[in-house]
């Protein structure tokens, strides 16, 4: 069997100064082509999580390995080519331009003065494009919407030409139509062999784009699986301490997820 | 705007580079009194004299402290996320003074003699190297504080710094009331940011010591705009964060030092400078760097031709760094209602 794409080891992460691990044992493989969903209730290590897969936090215990190889042997530089990664709150003040925050997605590939070529404004311009973010080129960040906003960041991390993407929380803030064009954009990087890690807290949408899900529940992973594996009324609403209602989508099958609300009088 | 960052460096350098010429045509035959520079190059007197001898050195010192001061500013905004930065902010303004003051106070003592032997070696006046090696130290100890967790966090250090720049001067006050006022007077003067009539040595070395952090400096812009994504942002597309933010200090910081040793400490290019490069380039390290180097050295000639103007109504020179504060601070404030 192949290397995976990208493996987590028994990995441990515990804050400076904090009492206990945010993450603990965690265990996690992504093979080429795989979309795999991060899911579970707020503070459960999700973004720490992410962070440790982008390299971005060191892990106290256990290892990271990209295509096999450990992480710290790689430079800074060579995991960028090989991870990029999306914040869950990417500054949104700055001056910069829609198109110059997309070309900086190729710094992991420039030299020395860092002057893109041709090739880099092309691959920024498609990334724009790919996330329905091309008419914004001229504009700056700081002049757009959040959902606008997010999907130029988005195709940053497109630019960026690393075969695996770990997002934090992509979705948010984008409306449905742009959901279902970024899900499809993953799905077409997946078929050509990239892969990606998603958190997300939409677990219908997790449980319909991606191919497997890992529910975390206070630093350790609770379930992993296929959605329709782990998305499972019983473990959710032991996981999150809420009343849910689990259906099964009736044309793919796929789990939908919606809270148990008692309908007002009014 | 379509074009690449090279493309965009260049064109503002095509715009600013003949200002800068213009700039230094007018820094050589403007002054107490005219002179002409094709009477000059005939070899004509005084006007030779006057032009090569005395104003060129000037316009050279001029260029070079307005280079290293603007270059410095843009970087520092950039590394703190602050607009207000300028070169002194990490507490070099208060550490020269605390400098320039001891080496008055030290005159005459053991320590005293010996500054002066060291500073005329480097070609120096006692209180321009006492001035430096403060603000170094200043900036060294603003730099410590400004550390946590092994990390240099930039607005612990610019409130640090700010911090250290009000305790200095309140300590320059003290020692001012302690010493004679005459002995005081000419360094606080100097401080305030005056241009003087340097040697050639001293101007090749000061060229030196402003180009190099200049290319460094340049040579890093495309990672100090990555470094507005914040640490996260700047480290997930492969920049060692805290690399960056030490050599982009300490080449900023040896710019600055090198322009305090030759003028004091000349407020407002630094500030004004890259905001107003921003404003017609945008915010592209990559341009705005380079841009400023070359806006910075033009501003400043330009502020010291108009000292010397100012002699024939006043009868006395202003020093420079007057100026810059008379013309940057209005200035600054027009460009701040511009942008908003």
């Amino acid at each position: 069997m192949s290397d995976p794409a990208l493996e987590l080891a028994e990995v441990h992460f515990r804050h400076p100064g904090a009492s206990g691990d945010a993450v603990s044992g965690a265990r996690l493989r992504m093979d080429p082509g795989e979309i795999v969903g991060v899911v579970g209730p707020n503070a459960a290590g999700k973004s720490t999580l992410a962070r440790i897969a982008a390299m971005l936090l060191v892990p106290s215990s256990g290892l990271v390995r990209l295509a096999g190889t450990d992480a710290r042997e790689l430079s800074r530089r060579e995991r960028a080519r090989r991870v990029a990664f999306l914040a869950q709150d990417e500054p949104g003040d700055l001056p910069f331009t829609a198109r110059e925050i997309a070309l900086m997605g190729r710094a992991p590939h420039l030299g020395l003065w860092a002057l893109e070529g041709e090739s880099d404004r092309a691959q920024a311009q498609a990334a724009l494009e790919e996330l329905d973010a091309a008419h914004l080129s001229d504009r700056p960040v700081s002049q757009l919407s959040g959902g606008e906003r997010k999907r130029v960041y988005l195709a940053r991390t497109f630019a960026q030409g690393a075969p695996i993407l770990v997002l934090d929380e992509p979705t948010d803030a984008l409306d449905l139509r742009h959901q279902a064009q970024l899900v499809e954009a993953l799905r077409d990087r997946a078929r050509r062999g990239g892969c990606a890690l998603l958190v997300m807290h939409d677990l219908s949408l997790a449980g319909s784009a991606c191919d497997r899900v890992v529910l975390l529940d206070q630093g350790k992973i609770a379930a992993a699986g296929t959605p329709a594996e782990v998305l499972r009324a019983e473990i959710l609403e032991r996981v999150y301490r809420a009343r849910l209602d689990v259906f099964a989508h009736p044309r793919s099958g796929r789990p939908l997820v919606t809270v148990k609300i008692t309908p007002g009088t009014a | 705007m379509t074009r690449s960052a090279a493309a965009r460096a260049a064109l503002a350098l095509a715009v600013l580079v003949p200002l800068l010429v213009l700039a230094a045509l007018a820094g050589l035959s403007l002054g107490a009194g005219n002179a002409s520079i094709a009477n000059a190059l005939r070899g004509v007197e005084p006007d030779a004299t006057l032009v090569f001898r005395l104003r060129l050195p000037r316009v050279l010192l001029a260029a070079e402290v307005g280079a290293a001061l603007s270059i410095a500013g843009a970087t520092l905004q950039a590394l703190l996320r602050n607009p207000l930065a300028d070169p002194f902010v990490f507490g070099l303004s208060g550490g020269a003074a605390i400098g320039a003051a001891l080496a008055v106070a030290a005159g005459g003592t053991v320590v005293g003699t010996a500054t002066v032997a060291a500073a005329s070696w480097a070609g120096l006046l006692p209180a321009q190297l006492s001035a430096v090696l403060g603000a170094l130290a200043a900036a060294l100890l603003v730099v410590a504080l400004g550390r946590s967790r092994g990390q240099l966090r930039p607005e612990r250090a610019l409130l640090v710094g700010v911090v250290f720049n009000s305790f200095a001067s309140a300590l320059v006050l003290s020692l001012e009331a302690i010493l004679a006022p005459e002995k005081t007077q000419a360094v606080l003067l100097w401080l305030s940011g005056t241009l003087g009539y340097e040697t050639g040595p001293v101007l090749s070395a000061a060229a030196v010591s402003v180009l190099l952090p200049a290319l460094v400096l340049t040579a890093l812009a495309g990672r100090l705009n990555l470094l507005a994504l914040g640490e996260e942002g700047a480290a997930a597309l492969g920049i060692d964060v805290e690399a960056t933010r030490l050599i982009c200090f300490i080449a900023s910081s040896a710019a600055v030092g090198a322009a305090v040793a030759l003028t004091g400490l000349v407020g407002f290019v630094g500030l004004v400078v890259p905001h107003a490069v921003r404003l017609f380039v945008g915010p592209d390290h990559r341009v705005v760097l380079p841009a400023s180097a070359v806006g910075g050295a033009a501003f400043l000639v330009l502020a010291d031709a108009a000292a010397r103007l100012l002699f024939r109504g006043l009868g006395a020179e202003p020093p420079v760094g007057a100026v810059t504060a008379v013309v940057g601070a209005p200035l600054f404030v027009f460009l701040l209602r511009r942008r908003a």
